[in-house]
């Protein structure tokens, strides 16, 4: 008997079972979901992101942050991210629909930064990051991002342009010298400080007991507030 | 379709016939997968070592940690274990079904379009042109050139083994058979979802850990169990113990393997039921492990010791032991429990490596090491560079998925003490990642071990072809002489 037939067909209809539960049948269920809208400001969410986080969100993307960095809550019965103060709710596919693609990550050599817009809201504190996370903290793996700035010369006579990083003595350039974030670098600390995902819904309603604010995150009301921006 | 009447059948070719057919189209495929082999390994020791030394070659965008780690994937799954295993496809349809190798030039050509396709691919991730979905890398750009050449290699193996003048006997034949089978799916699937037609939301992550669980199961895993069950019975002399236990596990595997990929994002944000399919599906991938286990391990037992080792036996053993070790651990790692340690940790890519680079990438140099020596009809020119190249490679996957996962234990168990601020986990994790940039130096030097005895040997062969050449191009011609 020729078996071959059969070994090609069985296989297809393997692979067919597995595409249609795994890959269709989420997307007949997640694909077209609608975004929720917040009462009290009759906002959608997830917000819109602003142009330059958008840009920002491509600039993520092509450094490939995703291979260190994730952004997803587990759970509270799933591992301590939120008793680690990294949001305060799990997330939900609701949180994503405004991302293409959605850059989850499966990997923690840096932190979860699913709420990092909530825990950070200063734009030269993530600059200094990104060019060179030892000024925040000694010691840091996190890579020095150098292509995201410019260095250049101050022109005589001239002061520093107001756009400068205000570096400590340590990291900073020699005199005469300047380090000034390029666009790519500004748009993406727009994307980092949009990174929220706190809005709360039926979906995850109702939220954990309520933290100090230690974390740098802000305490929990059970509302239907929108993420402040 | 061959017809099932023997007697119908052409007289099966000789194997010096069938190596010398074979010998341009899958020598071709071995060498460019040597190629991408050192390629990666490069890459891979490049990104372990920005893990943990961040200063290192921090001036250029395009060594960005998050663009090499992503490129060396790809490098090593379509430029090396795809390769491997298409040259393995077509050598092993070619001998078992006893018919020569067709469409040659097609195939060779096809190849030179694929590795050109893959280093567009490969050279996009590190300009910083990724897809961001984790498993689909490659920028649309690089995709249709590889869909079109992969489709064409695999289109010709296909007819080959319509050709073949024997019916099917081998279990490695089946696994093939399903790898063709698969390819299709799985190339259509990444190609319109990642460029043409992209999902919104979660559902394209989703279909990204589809596409990868598929990839490691039925493209890579099928080959690689091709490879398994057609070189240890015939490396050991003992045949497969148990045919139904074979077919088995094959359907087994085929039912179970597709759909353990969500397992990865335990805890996320998908549905319940997504997640808990990975998680059963995951489990249940306990049953063929163990079928084939039971089937392949009583061969290494009952191994000949009058014959002479081959070489290559080291390989395919160690091969086998990781492809039996990963569906276990797969399946303990699917469990709340350790999950609830386990996830976002260095486990995750600890179990990954064990599956790519311990049970396929270790089968597909045991076929490298095994094919070369038969299609150019000479052993390698430096056994000593042969038997360190096993003894390192093997020690490198080993060290790798060691402290890799020791790391990921300690790095979990450290993440779920709330109270110890997260830099103090990086700190902890820091030596385990020193050891895996050990390991991937100790695997780039085996690795290069093996392009330089591949090297020695075309340049032998090389020689030899040139001195003939030469000579009958000296020699005048009969009629030319005068008389």
């Amino acid at each position: 008997m020729n078996r071959a037939p059969w070994i090609a067909f069985g296989v297809s209809l393997a692979l067919a079972a597995s595409w249609l539960g795994l890959v269709l049948v989420p997307q007949l269920q997640l694909g077209s979901e609608p975004m929720v809208v917040i009462e009290a400001t009759g906002q959608d969410y997830p917000l819109a992101r602003s142009g330059g986080a958008q840009a920002g969100a491509a600039v993520y993307r092509a450094c490939g942050c995703a291979v260190c960095h994730t952004q997803q809550v587990r759970p509270a019965a799933e591992g301590g991210d939120l008793a680690r103060g990294w949001g305060r709710r799990r997330t939900v596919a609701r949180d994503y629909l405004r991302d293409e693609p959605p850059m989850l990550g499966s990997l923690r050599l840096g932190p979860d930064l699913a709420n990092l817009g909530a825990r950070e809201t200063n734009n030269v504190t993530l600059l200094f990051k990104l060019y060179d996370a030892r000024i925040a903290t000694p010691g840091s793996t996190m890579p020095r991002f150098l292509w995201l700035f410019t260095k250049r010369r101050v022109p005589a006579g001239f002061a520093q342009s107001p756009e400068a990083l205000p570096l400590p003595p340590a990291f900073a350039p020699p005199p005469g010298w300047e380090v000034v974030p390029t666009d790519d670098a500004r748009a993406l600390v727009a994307y980092l400080r949009s990174l929220q995902s706190a809005a709360l819904f039926y979906e995850v309603f109702p939220p954990v007991k309520p933290r100090p604010a230690t974390n740098g995150v802000a305490p929990v009301s059970a509302t239907n507030t929108p993420p402040t921006r | 379709m061959a017809s099932s009447n023997p007697p119908t059948l052409p007289p099966r070719a000789t194997p010096d016939e069938l190596d010398a057919a074979g010998r341009g189209p899958v020598l071709t495929l071995l060498v460019a997968t040597v190629g991408w082999l050192v390629g990666a390994g490069a890459l891979a020791l490049i990104a372990a070592i920005k893990l943990h030394a961040p200063g290192f070659l921090a001036d250029s965008a395009w060594l960005a940690c998050g663009r090499v780690l992503p490129a060396t994937a790809n490098a090593f799954v379509f430029g090396f274990a795809t390769q491997a295993g298409l040259g393995l496809a077509l050598w092993l349809i070619s001998r078992l079904g006893g018919a020569p190798l067709v469409g040659r030039g097609g195939i060779i050509v096809a190849t030179c379009f694929w590795n050109l396709g893959l280093a567009i691919g490969v050279g996009g991730i590190l300009l910083g042109d990724s897809t961001g979905l984790e498993g689909m890398e490659l920028p649309r750009y690089a995709t249709p050139i590889l869909a079109v050449a992969g489709g064409v290699i695999v289109a010709w193996t296909a007819a080959n083994f319509l050709a073949r003048r024997e019916p099917i006997r081998h279990v490695a034949e089946w696994y093939l058979l399903g790898a063709l089978a698969a390819f299709p799916w799985l190339v259509a699937t990444a190609t319109l979802l990642t460029g043409f037609l992209p999902l919104r939301g979660v559902v394209a992550v989703a279909t990204g850990a589809w596409f990868l669980q598929n990839l490691f199961t039925f493209w890579l895993g099928f080959l690689a169990l091709a490879a398994l069950f057609h070189f240890l019975p015939q490396l050991t002399g003992a045949p497969v113990p148990s045919r139904s236990l074979a077919v088995f596990g094959f359907w087994s595997l085929a039912l179970c393997g597709g759909a353990a990929g969500l397992n990865r994002f335990h805890g996320g944000p998908f549905p319940a039921w997504m997640i808990s399919v990975g998680v059963v599906a995951s489990v249940l991938m306990l049953v063929p492990t163990l079928a084939v286990a039971r089937n392949l391990f009583p061969l290494l037992r009952r191994h000949d010791r009058t014959r002479p080792p081959a070489p290559a036996l080291t390989f395919f053993r160690a091969s086998l032991a990781a492809f039996t070790l990963a569906g276990i651990l797969g399946a303990a790692n699917a469990g709340d429990a350790a999950r609830h340690v386990t996830q976002f940790t260095l486990v995750t890519p600890a179990l990954d490596q064990l599956t790519l680079w311990g049970f396929v990438g270790l089968a597909m140099l045991g076929v490298v090491h095994d094919l070369v020596p038969r299609l150019v009809g000479r052993a390698w020119p430096s056994a000593r560079l042969a038997r360190w190249h096993q003894r390192l490679a093997v020690a490198g996957v080993a060290l790798l998925v060691v402290s890799l996962g020791v790391g990921g234990v300690v790095q979990g168990l450290a993440l779920n003490q709330s109270a110890l601020p997260f830099f103090a986990i990086v700190q902890r994790t820091v030596p385990f990642l020193g050891m895996a940039t050990l390991a991937n130096l100790i695997l780039l030097t085996a690795n290069c071990l093996l392009a330089v005895n591949l090297l020695r040997l075309l340049a032998q062969l090389g020689r030899e072809r040139w001195a003939q050449f030469a000579k009958t191009w000296l020699t005048p011609l009969p009629e030319e002489v005068d008389p």
